[in-house]
């Protein structure tokens, strides 16, 4: 096999992923930008600069970002200690809880607000169990409030980029630090930190991306407390009487560009601080002696980190399922299962809704996964103009509010000359959580490839191995946990996506995120949070079943 | 160093291969499975060329309550053997949808909680009049298009809802909202939200002037707070946090009422504003026939019974509701419908302001 052959095949590789990109992602999005400077069939440049123009957009365009900047600060205060124990003490041996401190992640975020107002407000359920506590009630409702909210939810995804970071670290650079003297202080300034810093920028990259463009908190919680986002702005003018895509768009787009330069100045940080962690020698856990007193704190961080994000959110959405009455309270009198067994009826619309959200998240996310891991592949070390091209491209559906994305794909399958009929099907459905959610993919993919050593895949060579050995043998095995960790993330995103949903569904179809949020609307709130409690039950359950059969087969 | 070019490229071109494969065939794969439009189409053309027989599809898109949708829908479907693909949303998600598929419309019928909605579309050329459709006479005519451009089959009023444990004696005036016991403790929706606040918004300036805004004023003034669309702010009302919601639409107040949750709805003495529902044809329908019949059957006493025991007004005027007030127990205020359509967006957008 000549050189020139397997240079033309990857630059083939790299065209097709940029020709892919640019049909799912970038011309949708481009359609959205065509109509805002066209206002009623003419042609104005100024239209987008005149939204941009009003008074009031500074203002809140600011208290996104602001937003973003404190939920970083927040995820990271709880992500950061959690993937130090889960990597370094004894603790990390309970695998178990990578997937139940994904539950604040699959809890849809109106939905875990809900919870906590519930259980704040006034006469909420924090009041019914203890009275004299009712004087917390102003400080929750706040902008601190809303920023723990926030954490709470998104924690989970920096933590598992901290965590795998941490991991692929090894114990061997620590303790070379520790012979050579290095407190605990030294150690974590001088090699952790280093090390960690291109998979943290990620993180709070993404991290501030989702905070900026989340809808569900800042449309329960933050009108609550008068906060203005851009979400919530974008969304008026694209849901209420007379719809202005125009005006979105302007507002998304200066949204984009915010984001490209958070990613702009991420990417350098992750070029001057990549390096090869993974190579030939195998490295084993780090497990420098910790004290009972460290094992003892870090027993108690997890054990307030989970009654925080999981016990109260959940102890509200459970109460208000199992409410008979939800003027009444919490009253063992006033206690029912009625709404499960509604829901759980077969052949039931809530039994329907539930299985096509199980179906079209399993489908999106194994496609999402080959997909993003192509990509992934194809970036590279992203050292190429091309390559970072499709690394832009490819981050590009997690930069912009999902609904703008979603309007995007709608003007662009649904255009009269396009040729395949995707619009309206379960196809159209599975397409747009593809390109919602296939960011995530790559960064895991990607975070995990450019940490592999090339002198791997040489050794795999010298010895041998065919080009599709290597890949199987060498490369394969040590992205798995980044496809892996990508297929989880947006199966379970996937299965709780709403904003996307209610656009895109076809007619008389149904997933159990508009389901609840249709029960919403119809003010019958127990039975959707019931659907609530089902439906992150059962993706539980399915990672779960995932996450054991895949230890299974390691320690065979 | 050229050895670990190809090293590199090697392993690269496998997984690349497999990978672009897997690609294309999921691309091919979404797109086999997806007959709908085409049909959709087919039969749209055969229908518009008189054949009604083969066309035997609608799609309706239509904001809720949802059981009444499905009920009204069921029923059409039973009478006519037509199948109809239904779509429930907000007025507003409905709006925007269209609004995506604009270039390529898709729904045939849509009935929307907003008359100042419909009457922007009407004015925009989307609508197709049906002038023939019977009963139409018997609708309340302040509410429909005498054109026959859209068709208002139901309404709900707006009042004040009340918790039933909170407030012992309910407020009888828009006016008594302003009181001192009463603060920091009413939700009002919000009128980018709720089509139903900003009509009652735009009703009550319609009738009062530019003095209208001293209510709202004091409102604020009162610690009132916008509270998200019409369930959002009747939902911390009837678990208790808040007291009361000014502009709460009746029928969701009425429906948790029958639940037994403690809460019941009063109309204000100096007049309250309806909320029409009105349903329109799309000028772009594929099904022209169907649409009209469909519009036929919400305007038949089947439909209207139905809307009527759904505790909304029906749009007859001669049909009674037995579970709520009747339109002419509740006393109204002296609007304008062309003033209101008119000032919408800047009443929401100085409302808005007002109460952030």
């Amino acid at each position: 096999m000549g050189v020139s052959s397997a240079k033309q095949i990857r630059a083939w590789s790299l065209i097709l992923a940029l020709i892919a990109l640019a049909l799912l992602i970038v011309l949708p999005l481009l359609q959205i930008f065509i109509q805002s400077v066209y206002v009623d069939g003419q042609l104005q440049w100024s239209a987008p600069f005149q939204t941009l123009a009003a008074s009031r957009f500074a203002g809140v365009l600011f208290g996104s970002i602001w937003l973003g900047i404190c939920v970083i600060a927040g995820t990271t205060v709880l992500a950061l200690p959690l993937a130090w124990i889960m990597s370094n003490t004894r603790l990390a041996s309970w695998r178990w809880l990578d997937v139940v401190l994904l539950i604040p992640f699959m809890t849809p975020p109106y939905i875990g607000s809900m919870g906590w107002i519930l259980f704040m407000q006034k006469n909420g359920y924090l009041e019914q169990l203890f009275p004299s506590l009712h004087f917390l009630t102003p400080f929750f409702f706040s902008f601190g409030g809303m920023v723990m909210i926030m954490s709470l939810h998104l924690f989970p995804f920096l933590y598992l980029l901290l965590r795998g970071a941490l991991v692929r670290i090894g114990g061997s650079l620590e303790e070379a630090g520790a012979v050579m003297g290095g407190g605990f202080l030294y150690r974590f300034r001088r090699i952790i930190l280093p090390l960690l810093l291109s998979a943290y920028g990620m993180g709070a990259l993404l991290i501030f991306v989702k905070t900026i463009a989340e809808f569900g908190t800042p449309a329960t919680f933050g009108r609550r407390i008068g906060y203005e986002v851009m979400t919530s702005e974008i969304h008026k003018y694209i849901s209420s009487w007379p719809i202005d895509f125009g005006k979105a768009t302007s507002m998304a787009s200066v949204l984009l560009t915010a984001c490209l330069l958070v990613w702009y100045v991420q990417s350098v940080i992750n070029r001057k601080y990549t390096y090869r962690l993974v190579g030939g020698k195998g490295s084993r856990p780090s497990r420098l002696r910790v004290s009972v007193w460290t094992t003892g704190l870090s027993v108690t961080f997890i054990l307030l980190l989970l009654i925080a994000s999981i016990g109260i959110p959940y102890f509200s959405i459970i109460a208000a399922s199992t409410m008979k009455l939800r003027g009444i309270g919490l009253a063992w009198d006033n206690f029912t299962l009625d709404y499960y067994k509604e829901l759980l009826s077969w052949g039931s619309e809530s039994m329907e809704a539930l299985l096509n959200s199980v179906f079209l998240s399993l489908g999106a996310s194994t496609i999402a996964v080959v997909l993003g891991t192509w990509f992934a592949l194809v970036i590279g070390g992203s050292r190429t103009k091309l390559q970072r091209t499709v690394d832009a491209f490819s981050l590009l559906p997690n930069t912009v509010p999902g609904i703008v994305m979603v309007v995007g794909l709608i003007l662009w399958w649904n255009s009269p000359w396009m040729p395949i009929p995707l619009y309206n099907t379960y196809g159209m459905v599975i397409l747009t959580y593809v390109v919602l959610f296939v960011p995530y993919t790559v960064q895991y993919v990607k975070s995990a490839f450019t940490q592999v050593d090339t002198a791997l895949f040489q050794a795999g060579q010298v010895f041998g191995g065919a080009p599709s050995y290597v890949f199987r043998r060498i490369v394969l095995p040590l992205i798995l946990p980044g496809m892996l960790a990508g297929w989880m993330m947006t199966f379970t995103i996937a299965s709780r996506e709403l904003v996307g949903s209610l656009l895109i569904l076809p007619p008389s179809v149904q997933t159990s995120a508009t389901y609840i949020f249709a029960q919403f609307e119809q003010g019958q709130v127990s039975l959707g949070m019931a659907m609530a409690v089902i439906s992150v039950g059962l993706t539980t359950l399915l990672l779960i079943l995932m996450e054991s059969l895949n230890s299974q087969r390691k320690w065979k | 160093m050229m050895n670990k070019h190809v090293f590199r490229t090697g392993w690269k071109k496998g997984a690349m291969l497999a990978l672009t494969l897997t690609f294309g065939l999921a691309v091919a794969g979404c797109g086999t499975d997806t007959p709908s439009k085409d049909g959709a189409q087919a039969t749209g053309s055969a229908g518009q060329a008189g054949a009604a027989s083969t066309d035997q599809k609608l799609v309706v898109y239509s904001a809720g309550p949802d059981g009444l949708a499905k009920k009204l829908v069921a029923g059409y479907e039973a009478q006519n053997g037509v199948k109809v693909e239904l779509f429930q949303g907000t007025t507003g998600k409905i709006l925007a949808r269209m609004e995506a598929e604009k270039a390529n419309p898709v729904a045939d019928v849509v009935v929307l909680a907003s008359l100042p909605s419909v009457q922007g579309l009407k004015k925009d050329g989307l609508t197709l009049p049906y002038p023939d459709a019977k009963n139409a006479d018997k609708l309340n005519p302040d509410w429909s298009d005498k054109e026959g451009n859209y068709f208002s089959t139901s309404a709900s009023a707006l009042g004040i809802a009340y918790n039933t444990k909170l407030v012992k004696t309910p407020p009888t005036s828009w006016a008594d909202l302003a009181k001192p016991e009463y603060k920091d403790q009413i939700n009002i929706p919000d009128p980018s939200l709720s089509g139903s606040a900003l009509d009652f918004m735009t009703g009550y300036l319609s009738a009062n002037g530019d003095g209208g805004w001293t209510l709202f004023e004091q409102y604020k003034a009162n610690g009132v707070a916008m509270a998200g669309a019409n369930q959002e702010a009747l939902d911390p009302v009837i678990t208790g946090a808040k007291s009361m919601v000014a502009a709460a639409v009746d029928y969701m107040t009425y429906k948790a009422k029958a639940k037994g949750e403690p809460i019941d709805i009063v109309y204000p003495k100096e007049g309250t504003v309806i909320s029409p529902r009105p349903a329109a044809i799309l000028k772009s329908t594929q099904h022209e026939q169907n649409a009209k019949a469909f519009i036929d059957y919400l305007l038949s006493d089947e439909a209207q019974k139905l809307v009527a025991d759904a505790s909304l007004l029906p749009g007859r005027t001669d049909v009674k509701a037995d579970k709520r007030a009747n339109l002419d127990e509740i006393p109204l205020l002296k609007t304008n419908w062309e003033w209101m359509g008119e000032h919408g967006p800047d009443v929401t957008e100085k409302f808005t302001q007002m109460f952030k």
